[in-house]
């Protein structure tokens, strides 16, 4: 067993970093007034959500921690520490993350605690940042059982889920077009992220990748940015406000709000905490695939093509 | 790294990228130019919904709109815009114009500056209650 294995807290060590880019995105649009979009409100929105994300971090982290080193006392399995193994363990962790994201637009109780990154209507650096301060309480870190018992030690995999999330801030941006064909072929782009956070009917859903885009193409969730298709940023029915609070909690309040609803059966009320966001008891709300669906008598001439196949 | 370090990283950057985007210009809000901005404001957010008609603001920031389903609002959020329905609206009156407090988490209170002659046309036709 390794049980003293420590890597570092490469998030922490990034923040310089995506600073210093920040402001050069900034100043870039600003003197060459191309390659995407910054408003005060929004920006200090997204970076406080940020700030957030890493405190409650620190406060809470000591959860999951715990669960992941309850998990490694128990797996006979050890991979130890070979520079293979942590390679083995990104590229691992990294369809982890496919499915986590996933979960995180298709069950209401996960989308509680993502939501918030989908809800700027900007596009750029700082968006990268608006991150949850609610992840614990999604339960997802289960879905990092299976590597930690597969013999992947719990600081392993949390060294590579932080360079995961430090390859992901650079691809929130208006101000990269296109990559080599190749690069795009395989790896998580500007271009393909962009259509992640799209709120067009076409885009709603697709692209979950964290790193390599391969997993999308894989499991058919992949669409790709299209010329003809500018992307629309933001929600669905986007926010009206930009105080932070309101921004991480509302959607766990309106799952509360209708979970608690009166004359409902139980049914009901685990599908308005786990169905897809959107579900209603009575119809009058629409989930994604009702959104396409609506689009598509409205512009039939798009049946079949990307993103509504 | 060290917390303290950390923290100063966060609230300098915070400030100086805050401070920059204002110094660039990038605080000033969205303004409706005509009621078809409005309106499209609005469908953006409630595709199916057919408008009947559009009242703007003096100052573009905001259009009250009358839908098959009700009264509806469409304003300016920063460079960006939003729409919701009002029902179960509130409407106060402000030293400005008129306050609308929605039972909605995500848009409890929208501020639309209004001069006195327009208040009380907003009010009556958003059918919301004192």
């Amino acid at each position: 067993m390794t049980p003293d294995l420590s890597y570092p807290d490469v998030v922490q060590m990034a923040v310089p970093i995506f600073i210093a880019l920040i402001l050069a995105e900034l100043l870039w649009i600003a003197l060459s007034r191309r390659g995407g979009r910054y408003e005060t409100r929004d920006a200090v929105t997204s970076l406080v959500m940020g700030a957030g994300n890493v405190a409650s971090g620190i406060a809470l982290g000591f959860l999951a921690w715990g669960f992941f080193m309850l998990l490694w006392q128990i797996t006979p399995l050890d991979l130890g520490s070979a520079w293979w193994v942590v390679a083995l363990c990104f590229v691992l962790d990294d369809l982890r993350y496919y499915w986590v994201h996933r979960f995180g637009h298709r069950i209401r109780w996960v989308w509680a605690s993502h939501v918030n990154h989908h809800s700027s209507q900007h596009y750029n650096l700082t968006t990268a940042l608006r991150q949850t301060w609610t992840g614990t309480f999604t339960f997802m870190m289960v879905v990092r059982a299976p590597l930690i018992l597969l013999g992947f030690h719990p600081a392993m995999m949390l060294f590579c889920g932080g360079l995961n999330l430090i390859y992901q801030f650079w691809i929130h941006t208006e101000a990269i077009g296109r990559l080599p064909r190749w690069v795009e072929a395989v790896m998580n782009t500007p271009s393909h992220h962009r259509v992640h956070h799209g709120r067009n009917p076409r885009y709603l859903d697709a692209n979950y990748a964290g790193v390599f885009i391969v997993w999308d193409r894989l499991f058919g969730t992949f669409v790709a940015e299209r010329d003809d298709e500018r992307v629309d940023y933001g929600l669905v029915r986007n926010l009206g406000t930009f105080n932070p609070l309101r921004v991480a909690f509302h959607e766990w309040a309106a799952i509360f709000r209708d979970v608690t609803r009166p004359g409902l059966s139980w049914r009901a009320r685990l599908a308005y905490a786990f169905a897809p966001p959107g579900w209603s008891h009575d119809g009058s709300r629409d989930t994604s695939a009702a959104i396409k669906e609506k689009h598509l008598a409205r512009h039939p001439e798009d049946r079949g093509t990307p993103g509504f196949s | 790294m060290p917390l303290g370090i950390l923290i100063a990283l966060v609230v300098g950057g915070i400030a100086g990228i805050a401070l920059l985007t204002h110094v660039f210009g990038f605080s000033a809000a969205r303004r409706f130019a005509d009621a078809d901005e409005a309106r499209a404001a609005f469908l953006r957010e409630f595709p199916e919904t057919r408008i009947d008609r559009v009242t703007l603001s003096a100052d573009g920031a905001a259009a009250l709109l009358e839908t098959e389903d009700g009264p509806a609002l469409a304003w300016a959020m920063g460079a960006d815009t939003s729409a919701r329905l009002l029902s179960e609206v509130r409407v106060e009156e402000t030293p400005r114009g008129l306050r609308f407090r929605l039972p909605d988490m995500t848009a409890p209170c929208i501020d639309i500056a209004l001069a006195p002659e327009d208040r009380a046309a907003w009010h009556s036709a958003s059918g919301g209650a004192r």
